[in-house]
């Protein structure tokens, strides 16, 4: 901040103009996708520097998870990454459940996996509509959104809330589907291919799009790996690292998908890999859901899981204190809900590698959570991919590596 | 690119013979206020307390496991026991709605069904008191919520789908339409 006002400063005071125009844009910017503030400094129209400033939708995640138990802990999941809250929720409970060393049922992991990708599609779709947007192609906008709204239908079929949908529990997930939502699946996988190609007509072949994408924000495979960059974003440069392939979670190993890889490293190979990454969880779905009819009726949430409100004898006050090393009281015997220990447990979220450490000191809370967020890594590559190119290119850029600020600023 | 693409631009045309095909189509929009999409089974809207048929009172016992379970610490319970059937007596139960965050968590320990979140997110209020709901409140919002459903009402987590019975309470067991 102080370097930034110098440079005003200087601006002010000297007649030169070949120094480095200051621009800062947003944080209250529509294209900045949620509070991003960038610094940018300008020699013309090209960017000299950009500097991303953070932390305006900071609400403290990580450290609330602290003074909560395990399953209150994960309905802050939710508001990370909005738009794809169900994967953010899978992601957390298999972390907490590899600390417990608990199994979860396979219908339970049949259903993750199928809300998982519908998140994917649902956030893939947000992304193409305000990518589109922000170039300027308003009616994929509409089209998108639309088919984003029947997924959230399903979603609220599934668990009553179409965005925070606290669907996922501790050993396995909340209630079953019935077969109302399984037919509305089958009719969606049925469609939304179909759907894809609309899209694409817009946009695909149009000269417009193609000039703001082709050969725009360019990061090799290379240095997208030193960056950090996971997901569609490291995909969109030519390294087929994918976690779901990469370390299989779930019921991942036995699904028959491809890995989208596109070797351009521009604004236009990652919105290819995001169209193809949206047929192959519409594929996934599909299969998910000829298993499901293979176990119908087993339960869906794991004999030895956590019960929701800890099991503490007998109650005496609302907020029980834990003793600080032994845990809770249950029938005389001292039994930790979560062993002692560390973890660390990745899922391929939509935007990327979404990891939880999580710390338990063997009480009823999490010691320590720590979140692994995809956008916070690739607006930390911002400056790589924008510097350079021309100004009005870095709404482009900062639409291609998609992030979301509640996930970035936690 | 071909000249003859160049020329005529036929990626553009392309794209508005659908759009135009669209204006065709039948519409997905819903005109909101007028008419209105109808709400799937067990949405999380407003909170009532469940008015039981047979006492015409409400099922909540305080057993404190929602306020214990609640993320949001937003709902209040005071109890007292009976002096002479040492039967617990619930002497207030208040929720915030302006803090809830509309988990669910509550109606799902919840072991008598006692609260619900309704079907119902039409609600607003100008002041803060509005969205402090206490027990008559909570048992208002059930009534006006009721006369618009078709009996019997039956929400999907008073005995949720897929999970074994052995790890339900009693009453979720047993849990019937009203």
């Amino acid at each position: 901040m102080a370097q930034a006002l110098e440079i005003i400063q200087k601006q002010k005071d000297s007649e030169q103009w070949d120094e480095p125009y200051l621009v800062n844009m947003g944080p209250q910017h529509p294209a900045t996708h949620g509070v991003l503030r960038l610094f940018l400094e300008l020699d013309g129209e090209t960017i000299v520097r950009c500097d991303p400033r953070i932390g305006y939708l900071h609400r403290g995640v990580e450290k609330l998870s602290e003074h909560r138990t395990y399953s209150q802990a994960m309905v802050l999941t939710d508001r990370l990454d909005y738009i794809a809250s169900a994967a953010n929720n899978v992601g957390y409970c298999l972390a907490v459940e590899k600390l417990m060393g608990l199994e979860v049922p396979r219908r339970a992991q049949i259903i993750r996996v199928i809300v998982c990708e519908m998140a994917r599609i649902a956030s893939h779709l947000l992304w193409l509509a305000t990518h589109a947007l922000d170039i300027g192609a308003m009616t994929v906008f509409l089209y998108c959104f639309r088919d984003r709204e029947w997924l959230l239908d399903i979603f609220e079929e599934i668990c009553g809330a179409r965005l925070t949908v606290s669907y996922p529990r501790i050993g396995g997930v909340r209630l079953d589907f019935n077969q109302k939502i399984i037919d509305e699946l089958y009719r969606f996988t049925e469609e939304f291919p179909h759907r894809i190609p609309e899209y694409e007509t817009l946009i695909d072949v149009n000269r417009i799009w193609l000039k703001r994408t082709k050969g725009v924000g360019v990061i090799s495979g290379e240095e997208a790996v030193n960056l950090g960059l996971t997901g569609p974003s490291l995909r969109g440069s030519g390294v087929g690292y994918d976690l779901r392939r990469a370390r299989p979670y779930l019921i991942y190993d036995e699904l028959d998908f491809e890995v989208a890889v596109e070797f351009e490293g521009d604004v236009y190979s990652r919105y290819r890999v995001r169209m193809k990454e949206m047929r192959e969880a519409n594929k996934i779905i599909r299969q998910c859901l000829d298993k499901l009819a293979e176990c119908e009726g087993e339960p869906v949430i794991a004999e030895d899981a956590p019960d929701l409100v800890i099991p503490y004898g007998k109650i005496k006050r609302p907020e029980p204190a834990p003793h600080p090393k032994r845990g809770y009281l249950v029938k005389g015997v001292e039994v930790p809900i979560v062993p002692e220990g560390e973890v660390y447990f990745a899922i391929e979220a939509p935007k990327g590698e979404l990891g939880y450490y999580i710390v338990s000191d063997g009480t009823g809370h999490p010691w320590r959570v720590r979140i692994r967020a995809p956008s916070f890594v690739h607006i930390s590559a911002l400056p790589a991919l924008s510097e350079g190119q021309m100004v009005a290119d870095i709404i482009a850029v900062i639409g291609s590596v998609d992030i979301v600020l509640g996930e970035c600023d936690r | 690119m071909g000249l003859v693409k160049t020329v005529f631009l036929t990626e553009i045309l392309k794209g508005l013979s659908l759009t135009l095909r669209k204006l065709f189509a039948k519409p997905v929009t819903i005109q909101y206020p007028e008419e209105k999409k109808p709400l799937a089974p067990g949405f999380r809207g407003r909170h009532a307390l469940v008015r039981d048929p047979a006492t015409g009172k409400d099922r909540c016992v305080g057993c404190y496991r929602c306020a214990q379970v609640c993320p949001a610490q937003c709902i209040y319970i005071e109890t007292e026991r009976d002096p002479e059937t040492k039967a617990r007596i619930v002497k207030k139960y208040d929720i915030d709605a302006l803090r809830c965050i509309f988990c669910g968590y509550c109606e799902e320990v919840c072991p008598v069904n006692a609260i619900v979140l309704t079907e119902f997110y039409e609600y607003s209020g100008y002041r803060r008191e509005d969205l402090y709901f206490d027990r008559e409140r909570l048992l208002k919002n059930w009534d006006e919520f009721i006369v618009t459903q078709k009996r019997p009402y039956f929400n999907p987590f008073w005995r949720p789908r897929g999970v074994p019975e052995r790890k339900l309470p009693a009453a979720k067991r047993r849990a019937e339409g009203i």
